[in-house]
């Protein structure tokens, strides 16, 4: 199996406090993994790191993804390459339609991976069929991005925007926290359809809920910005029953 | 001056004009609607605008964007006078300010005595796109009656880190975010415009400057 995405010895700081601590981490095309850890561990600070987000600093060590240096690219080339994040926190953007912001960022993905841009109507009849495969509602993409979306509402827009852009490497970072079990299925839905051997997924959840839906091939657990264990999917029943005390 | 009879409407657009002095005076049940817009300005820009409500019933909109660079100056008064009842007068300023420019708005809201069922709003909302840009704001209430809502409301900030950061984590480079996310703040400042075909054109031309 083929590498996709490879963390070494990755330390980063924000505000000059030293959160992530030495995270190594492997994931190859195919894969699902999941990180499991307490509050305040790093697992949203991995996602920002690996994301692009400027106000982390990334003191030491490396990000590569299909053997390329991601620490370098800006966050939009990172995008294009196919890193997406599932927002924790999905933002609200007033005044920018979720139809052109979607438009915008497909013609991106497919200019970088050297596909003509979509017309008007190519780019219609995808969001539809991908609307259709999530079961979404149509009345989202007539609003401005995420804006008076309820909180289920943002957390299956995000799952949207990943079907529209086929990324190779998906973070979902809490997109289960909130959901009811009917968002929750609607959401894992798409991870499992859009799964396929040449992608994978980071799935970052509190809960052993989620993983019933997407079964994990490794779960890791991260405290204090190292991860500190890893196992199979019995490792989540495990976790649930047990808590992180052990780890805290 | 322009006098406005009863039950007249007017709404006029004001584009690129660097001296402006205008004098209202409204009758009746008129409307009056504004839209100032310094879309490729002077290098100075000054604007006075006063209006008297003098009849009752009447409305009066000010819709006011300004999108500045470089050294470029603009000061933006406004002078409102509510004279009878029941009238209703909304004013809502923006500023971009981009480079050294430097705005400034004054907006003098004035209800006189006795007049009674005013709605009057003022908001000035200003953006600005570098550390050198300035914007003064001085909102002058002068209220003598009672039986009157009035508001104002001024916020000047920069464009909003987060919603860059999820534009360019969707692939969208971070020019392209900026342009986007100033689009969206001067968009609504065309959208009352009755008028669909121009609304369309200024829309595009902001779209083009931005
Ligand atoms: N802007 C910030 N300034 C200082 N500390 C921060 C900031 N953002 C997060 N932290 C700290 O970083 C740590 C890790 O946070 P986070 O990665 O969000 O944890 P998790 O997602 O695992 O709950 C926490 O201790 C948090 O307080
Ligand atoms: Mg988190």
């Amino acid at each position: 199996m083929k590498e996709l995405l490879r963390i070494r010895e990755l330390h980063a700081s924000i505000a000059g406090k030293e959160i992530l601590k030495g995270v190594n981490l492997s994931i190859n095309e195919g894969e699902v993994h999941a990180i499991m850890g307490p509050n305040g561990a790093g697992k949203s600070t991995l996602s920002a790191v690996i994301t692009g987000h400027p106000a982390y600093e990334v003191t030491s060590g490396e990000v590569l993804l299909n053997g390329e240096n991601l620490l370098a690219m800006p966050p939009e080339q990172r995008a294009r390459a196919g890193v997406f994040l599932s927002f924790q926190y999905p933002v609200e953007i007033p005044g920018v339609s979720m139809t052109n912001f979607m438009r915008t960022a497909v013609n991106e993905r497919r200019k970088y991976q050297g596909l003509p841009e979509l017309s008007a109507s190519e780019f219609l009849k995808l969001m539809r069929e991908k609307r259709k495969m999530l079961q979404l509602a149509d009345k989202l993409q007539g609003r401005s991005v995420n804006e008076g979306f309820s909180g289920g509402e943002k957390k299956k827009n995000e799952i949207f925007q990943m079907a529209m852009l086929e990324p190779c490497f998906s973070i979902l970072d809490e997109t289960d926290s909130g959901l009811d079990i009917d968002a929750l299925r609607i959401v894992s839905e798409g991870v499992n359809r859009l799964k396929n051997e040449h992608n994978a997924f980071l799935v970052i959840t509190h809960y052993q809920r989620l993983l019933d839906y997407i079964v994990p091939d490794f779960v890791h657990v991260l405290a204090d910005g190292q991860i500190v264990k890893t196992g199979d999917k019995t490792l989540a029943l495990e976790l649930e029953e047990k808590g992180y005390a052990e780890f805290e | 001056m322009r006098s406005l009879s009863k039950g007249e409407v007017v709404e006029q657009i004001l584009l690129n004009e660097a001296n402006l002095d205008l004098h209202f005076v409204q009758s009746d049940d008129s409307v009056l609607r504004l839209f100032v817009l310094n879309l490729s300005p002077a290098d100075k820009t000054t604007v006075e605008i006063y209006v008297d409500q003098q009849g009752r019933g009447c409305r009066t909109e000010v819709y006011s964007l300004n999108l500045l660079r470089d050294e470029q100056r603009c000061s933006m008064h406004t002078h409102i006078t509510h004279s009878a009842n029941d009238g209703q007068s909304l004013q809502l300023i923006k500023f971009v300010l981009n480079d050294k420019a430097k705005g400034e708005f004054y907006g003098e809201l004035k209800i006189q005595p006795d007049v009674r069922h005013i709605d009057a709003q003022q908001t000035n909302r200003n953006l600005l796109l570098t550390d050198e840009a300035e914007m003064r704001t001085r909102p002058q209430l002068e209220i003598y009656a009672d039986d009157v809502k009035a508001g104002h409301g001024a916020s000047t900030g920069q464009l909003d880190d987060q919603a860059l950061f999820y534009m360019q984590q969707r692939g969208i480079g971070r020019d392209e975010a900026r342009r986007m996310l100033i689009a969206a703040f001067c968009k609504d400042m065309v959208m009352p415009l009755s008028d669909e075909a121009k609304r369309t054109e200024l829309m595009e031309t902001i779209d083009r400057i931005v």
